[in-house]
Parts: structure tokens; sequence; C-alpha cells
């Protein structure tokens, strides 16, 4: 069902936009809408321009918050943006009330994830100092690779081939050039071509 | 002198870029009085019209008061219910948003370097809160016009109503946040300690439901009237639209 609502949302929303490159720049009109859907009642309805509308203002909400965690990295002269990060700015501009929900959930994320890490890699994973990146923190590093580590065990399956995703596992270090890889996996997208095959990628899961 | 000083205020609130031109429509009722540019000429009892502006005015005031209770309620119960669902999370390779989208909207900014892991999925459900709350605020302004329908004018509204959603002004277009200016939208969104402005502010609004009320907005004089017939009529046309319907039925 999410998959067939998905496929008959996506062409509309294709042919709104002048490129996919611009459609990129949104998140998937069918996700928003099934959100918006449920904080109606049963019977409302949403215009379509109140879908795009709503499209935009989360897009917009994603810069809004990342340049205020982003310029305050830089303060601090480190290079990744954490989830702290994140909600130490939505504290800052005003989202005072997502902070409480999201740290229970970013907590519960990096439980779930520090045991998933811990049961993934066997063999112990040798230090390398030339993988990560200078000037990090002992401890953000520690999140940091528990996070990654979870990540491509969750999207090892739809995204990269067990090959690779096993070699990431092993190795913790290597998960900040993961990062890397994703930021490269971002230019390839930028090619027409590669973009609605992403799209049909994140629908599956 | 009681019947001239009256309407002032009300004339003062009701600047509209309409003109003064007074419409005339009927009203059934002991407040069936057709509005007049002479308020002294149309009110020949002082004392008889100073009780009717005052019954009118309680009446909006309490309408007012009932409603911004059952919004500021629903948005309790919106925070408890994002507090719960997220204390019953426990699956989180499932997002109801594409974490490799989010990260390209975030890489948009050409001063981020490297993001988290754990970053988009701190987004995925920031987000999900922050479409439920807009959303859920947007929807307070459908209902007030009676509309099943939510639209892009609803969403302008909740971004003029809501302080942080300041950053979001310049994704609505001036004719959107013109038409909220007509209903007076900024006005209802202020807390009860603004007192008489709001209330002033916020009578088109309150009128329109009761055909009571609806007579005594009228009554006023036809700045105050033709505004809102204006907000009546245009959501109406609107949902009475074919795509709309279809679009649903795609979704």
């Amino acid at each position: 069902m999410p998959d067939s609502d998905n496929d008959e949302s996506g062409g509309p929303s294709n042919a709104d936009f002048s490129s996919p490159r611009e459609q990129d720049r949104f998140l998937p009109i069918a996700n928003v809408s099934r959100i918006m859907k449920k904080a109606l009642p049963a019977n409302a309805k949403i215009s379509k321009d109140g879908k795009e509308t709503v499209q935009e203002c989360v897009s917009e909400f994603i810069s809004f918050i990342t340049g205020e965690a982003s310029d305050k990295c830089q303060r601090e002269k480190r290079k990744t943006i954490n989830g702290d990060d994140l909600l130490w700015a939505m504290t800052t501009l005003g989202f005072e009330d997502y902070v409480e929900p999201l740290k229970l959930y970013l907590h519960k994320f990096r439980e779930l994830e520090g045991d998933k890490a811990a049961a993934g890699s066997q063999p112990p994973p040798p230090p390398s100092s030339t993988h990560n990146g200078a000037g990090v923190p002992v401890g953000y590093g520690m999140y940091g690779a528990g996070g990654g580590s979870g990540m491509i065990m969750m999207m090892g399956q739809p995204m990269y081939p067990p090959a690779a995703s096993s070699g990431y596992s092993q190795q913790p270090p290597h998960h900040q050039m993961s990062m890397g890889g994703k930021g490269g996996a971002y230019g390839h997208c930028d090619g027409s071509s590669s973009s609605p095959s992403g799209l049909r990628r994140h629908d599956g899961l | 002198m009681e019947p001239s000083s009256q309407p002032q205020p009300m004339m003062g609130v009701g600047s509209q870029p309409y003109p003064a031109a007074a419409p005339y429509v009927p009203v059934p009722g002991s407040l069936a009085v057709p509005p007049g540019s002479q308020p002294a000429a149309a009110f020949p009892n002082p004392t008889q019209l100073s009780a009717q502006h005052q019954m009118v005015y309680q009446q909006a005031q309490q309408f007012h008061q009932q409603l911004q209770q059952q919004q500021e309620q629903q948005l309790r119960e919106f925070w408890t219910t994002q507090m719960d669902e997220i204390k019953q999370a426990n699956d989180f390779k499932i997002h109801t948003l594409p974490l490799a989208r989010i990260k390209k909207i975030m890489k948009a900014d050409e001063d981020v370097r490297m993001i988290s892991a754990e970053a988009p999925v701190v987004f995925a459900k920031a987000c999900e809160v922050f479409i439920l709350e807009l959303t859920l605020r947007s929807w307070m302004h459908t209902e007030e016009n009676k509309r099943r329908t939510l639209q892009k004018n609803d969403i302008a509204a909740a971004i003029t109503r809501t302080d942080i959603y300041d950053f979001l002004v310049d994704i609505i277009p001036r004719d959107e946040m013109k038409e909220e200016g007509l209903g007076h939208n900024p006005i209802v969104g202020l807390p009860p300690a603004m007192g008489a402005p709001a209330d002033h502010g916020s009578h088109p609004y309150y009128y329109v439901p009761a055909q009571q009320v609806q007579g005594a907005g009228m009554m006023y004089g036809g700045q105050q009237g033709h505004p809102v017939t204006y907000m009546w009529q245009t959501p109406q046309g609107q949902a009475a639209e074919p795509p709309e319907e279809e679009q649903q039925q795609s979704a």
C-alpha cells in the first residue's frame, strides 16, 4: 500500500518541478501528506497547494536548524554536526517544546545502536588515527562511531552491497570515511538519472 | 453622545483595504437594522444601543476565550501524544521520512561539512513533529472558516500567528498574508492578556457562525461586514473545485 501510494504521488510531484534536482530540495510529498493526515480528522481533506506549502516549510525548517548548528560547530572548531548540536539549535531558535521529546528519542536511538554495534563488531577494531578526523573529541567519537555503525547496518541492505557493509562494520574508525562516501553519493545524485532510483530505494524502506 | 462615541473604536479596528461601501444584507430578528453612515440616525435609542453593544461584546469575548482554550487544549494533547509515541519507539530502521533526502537538504548549505549518522535520524523525528504541529495549527484556521479542506491560506494563517514560524514568512505569498490581515488573525493569536484590542479585532471572525452575532456585525457598518462576507465566500469556492477531490483520491 505505501509503495503504491508513493508511486501514484511521485508522478505529479515530478511533473510539478522543473527538474529532478529541484525535487531533491523537498521531502517526498507522499510522506509529508501521510504525516499531515495524522494531525487531522478522518474526514478532513488537504489541497495540493497545502501539501506543497508544507513541503517547502519542512525544507526551510531543516535548513534553518542546520544553519544554526553548523555555526556552532564552526565556533567550536568541530567538523561534524551531531544530534546534540541540532537539539541545541532548536532551543536557540525557539523550538524548546521539541527538545524534550527528541532528547528521549536520541537517547533511545543511541542505546539501540550501541547494542547493535557491540553485537555486530566481533573482531576488536584497531585504533586508526589516520582515518579519524583530527581534533574529534573522544566522547563524541564514541557516539559518532556507534551511530555510524548503526546507520550502516540500517542502510546496508537497500543502499550498499553486503561486502561494503561488512567492511564498514568491522572497522568502526572507517565510519568517518563512510560519511565522506555519502558525500560523494550526494555529488553523484546531482545527475538527473540517479535521482528517481534513489527515491524508489527509499520508498522501499 | 454615547451613540456617536461607541462606533468610533470599531471603525478604527475596521480599517480595511476595502472602501467604506455599506452592503445591504437583510438580517432577521430584533437586530435587523440596516447599516448606515449616520450612527445616530440608525440608533435613535441610546440606552438600547448601549445595551445591545454590551451584549454583543460579551458574546464575542466569551466565544473568543472558549476557542482559545480549545486550541490550547489541542496543543497540550498534541505534545503529550508526541512524548508517549517516542517512549514507545523501539525500531529505528523505519522512518517516516527518507534519511538520505534529509541529508541532501542539510548539505545544501555549503558551510555544512560532515554530518553524523544520528543527525538525519533526529531530523526525521523533528520534521515529523514539525509537520504535525504546523498541520494542527493550520487546521484550527480551517475550522474557524467552517471548511473541511486545509489550504495554503490556512498554513499562512498558522505561520502568521505563531512566533517560532517567523522564519517561514518568505514562503507565504503577499496576497496570502493580505488575506489574513483582513481576518485579523494576528490578533486572534495574541494571549488573552491583550484585553480589549484583541477582542475588538476578533469581532469580524466570531460574528459569522451565529446569525444573531452576524447581524450585529452588520450593525457596525459596511467596513466590518464586507470583509467577513469576502472571507466567507472565497473558501467555499475553493472547496468546491473538483481537482482537489481528484487529488485526494490519488493520494
